[in-house]
């Protein structure tokens, strides 16, 4: 093989030369390597937000259908008379149906009101006054509004709040399964410091609506919510600690008796992702969708899908246009240099040797010149991506805005968003602003497909420069 | 051992043929010198039994097997070699390496042996600092007793040289010419050398003159 030690010779002792063209395939290498990185980034960025949202089911009133009725109600009516939207509460049976289906697996029901307080002192923070707060809808429907919001649900474990650790216990236990039917709470540390409450006390909270009855509960943990988690709390809430959480059937209780054995929503986890849109077929056939929705939480999931595809295509263009350009410009280089060493490919022809030793003397020292400029686009690859890439997500983050400010007008134009006594489930509907971020990372797979491109790139450019070599007469070299 | 039968070239451009009907032999152990007048064809005849050319009439023969069944590129690997005014060597590499480089690629019995280029490297007055160092650093004399040392380190039983002293002073090309004879008596070889100049022709054991498209065998002097 003595064309590799040619080869070897000759990129050695040609240094400057080699240096130009480490640099130049570096250079075309690292748009190619970012571009690859990019894509894989928004591949993985897709799966992972699949991951996150698409595996859960809600099932919900049709605010759609109602709001329709609404609306056509209103229209009739002359005067501006406050239109009166009515949304059916989820039946648990309904729930528990659904909960059959094979791929569903725990699911957690929500229903919320509010009360006042009456034993203890509501925390009250100035950040919290004016805004108040992220209070979804931000309607007081005047007989259902208290201080004090109260979140029923199955177990605070599965609420989006808990189990993407916004929210933690930090004394005591959370809700389970074991608090239904009883008067066990959950309260925030901040609320129970500045009340000297502590788990086994009791506190007493008055009923908003109807015979406006003292309840009496009883704390079982504490736990500690952070600032974020505030576009939980209800309208009137003031600051994010005056939520409480007990079973639904509490909550259910407060709201009174028509509201035994309904939630204002359920949240079903599929335990295969893949098939959450089976499932959600499936569910539907067993509910009165005039009524209900079932729908899968996958707005942010789209959202992230639809601006990482165009990510991935953008950089699959990159890719490509670098390829073939990076191929053109390396050729020319090659074509270029292969001219420049006509004398010594007749000096080899004249010893006999083959073309295609030739050729490969060639292909070995861009070869040489390859791994070099590899290591150097490993590593200017992922600052180029890194740079491109917050570029991307920067503009993917302005689409996500527009997106969000449209679906929050909604919410706000629809009076009366929140049920009656009811103030939208805590956390079930927690926008998950999740931003799409390129986690832009180097791993020996992009290496070996830069490698691979690289190679191909190198390939490619010494067969169009070869018909040179092939057709080269060694007498009109050495000759004429 | 090499043999031109009716051997006949011409240029496609040019109207008549450079010469025709040329039958010469060359044998091992011999030099010979060609001579002639410039552009009446010594180079093309030179290429023409390099093997760098086919003849446009006639055939040249290798121990009676014809080049062309020899095939030209195993022609110039195994049975030829060759020196040239110029661009002889490769450029990057150093006299060691140029050696060494021919032997592999020509398949050369003491391919890889370093020993043996280094001792006719140092018999050609090639110091031990010249050889390792790239042969761009050494002057056109040393570097055509390079490319001669090239020829003398393959099997090649075949030695061409295009105007081998062409642009060396008296002292290199006496000393060059004292080589091919070496080539020629010691190694047995055969050596053919394409010349202007006279004083180096005699010193070869056969002289041609090309003249009127036809060699011309002199009387030694
Ligand atoms: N490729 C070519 N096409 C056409 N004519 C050519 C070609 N190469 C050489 N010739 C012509 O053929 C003739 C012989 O050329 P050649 O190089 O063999 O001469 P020469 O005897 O070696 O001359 P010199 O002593 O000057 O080196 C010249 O007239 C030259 O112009
Ligand atoms: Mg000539």
């Amino acid at each position: 093989m003595n064309f590799i030690k040619r080869a070897g010779l000759n990129v050695w002792a040609k240094k400057g030369r080699s240096l130009l063209l480490i640099l130049v395939s570096a250079a075309i290498l690292m748009f190619v390597l970012a571009g690859l990185l990019i894509r894989s980034a928004a591949v993985k960025a897709t799966n992972q937000a699949k991951a996150d949202v698409g595996a859960t089911l809600t099932l919900s009133a049709n605010r759609q259908a109602a709001f329709k009725k609404m609306n056509q109600s209103s229209s009739s009516t002359t005067k501006r008379s406050r239109p009166k939207l009515t949304l059916t509460p989820v039946k648990l049976s309904d729930a528990t149906k659904i909960a059959k289906l094979s791929h569903v697996g725990s699911y957690n029901v929500t229903s919320s009101t509010s009360v006042n307080a009456k034993s203890y002192d509501t925390v009250s923070t100035s950040t919290g006054m004016g805004s108040s707060g992220g209070g979804p809808g931000g309607m007081k429907s005047a007989a259902s509004s208290g201080d004090t919001q109260i979140n029923g649900v199955s177990a605070t474990s599965l609420t989006s709040d808990f189990s993407n650790q916004q929210s933690k216990i930090v004394k005591g236990r959370g809700i389970t399964s074991t608090d239904r039917n009883t008067n066990h709470v959950v309260i925030e540390k901040e609320l129970a410091s500045q009340n000297d409450l502590s788990v086994g006390d009791t506190l007493t909270v008055k009923e908003t609506s109807g015979s406006k009855d003292t309840v009496k509960l009883k704390v079982v943990g504490i736990y500690r919510a952070s600032s974020s988690s505030s576009s939980s709390a209800g309208p009137m809430s003031t600051d994010p600690s005056n939520t409480m959480y007990t079973s639904y059937t509490l909550a259910n209780t407060v709201k009174g008796s028509k509201y035994a054995n309904t939630a204002d929503s359920v949240t079903f986890n599929v335990t295969a992702p893949s098939q959450v849109s089976s499932v959600k077929k499936s569910g539907k056939a067993l509910i009165n969708t005039s009524k209900y929705t079932l729908s899968t939480d996958d707005a942010s999931y789209q959202m992230v899908k639809s601006s990482m595809a165009s990510v991935e295509s953008f950089a699959n263009k990159i890719v490509w246009l670098v390829a073939i350009a990076g191929t053109i410009i390396l050729a020319l280089i090659v074509i270029l240099m292969i001219r420049e060493r006509r004398f010594e490919i007749g000096v080899l022809l004249s010893l006999g040797e083959a073309r295609w030793k030739i050729v490969a003397q060639f292909l070995t020292e861009m070869i040489m010149v390859l791994v070099v400029a590899l290591v150097i686009a490993g590593a200017g690859g992922k600052l180029v991506g890194n740079q491109l890439g917050a570029q991307l997500t920067k503009q993917t983050a302005q689409t996500t805005q527009v997106t969000q400010t449209q679906s929050g007008g909604q919410n706000g134009g629809q009076p009366g968003g929140q049920s009656a006594g009811g103030h939208g489930g805590p956390g079930s509907r927690t926008q998950s602003t999740q931003q799409a971020k390129l986690a832009i990372t180097v791993s020996a797979v992009d290496l070996a497909e830069l490698g691979g491109f690289g190679l191909a790139i190198m390939f490619l450019s010494i067969m169009l420069a070869s018909g040179g070599i092939l057709r080269l007469q060694p007498k009109k070299v050495l000759i004429e | 051992m090499l043999k031109t039968k009716d051997l006949g070239y011409w240029y496609q451009t040019a109207n008549e043929p450079l010469f025709k009907n040329v039958n010469l032999e060359f044998e091992t152990g011999q030099s010979y010198a060609i001579l002639g007048h410039s552009g009446t064809g010594k180079t093309t005849f030179l290429s023409l039994i390099a093997g760098l050319d086919q003849p446009k009439a006639g055939e040249i023969t290798l121990d009676d097997r014809s080049l062309k069944q020899i095939g030209l590129t195993a022609y110039r690997r195994h049975h030829v070699a060759i020196v040239f005014q110029a661009y002889n060597l490769f450029t990057y590499m150093s006299p060691l390496n140029n050696l060494m480089t021919a032997m592999a690629i020509t398949n050369a019995s003491h391919a890889g042996d370093t020993d043996y280029a280094r001792q006719i490297l140092r018999n050609l007055g090639i110091g031990e600092d010249q050889m390792t160092r790239n042969v761009q650093r050494l002057s056109g004399g040393q570097q055509q007793r390079v490319a001669i040392a090239r020829t003398m380190a393959c099997d090649a039983q075949l030695v061409v040289a295009d105007e081998p002293t062409g642009n060396l002073d008296e002292d290199n090309t006496r000393a060059v010419i004292a080589q091919f004879q070496k080539i020629a008596h010691d190694q047995h070889k055969c050596v053919i050398i394409v010349t202007h100049e006279p004083d180096v022709a005699a010193q070869c054991d056969h002289q041609f003159r090309l003249e009127n498209k036809q060699f011309k065998a002199l009387d030694p002097a």
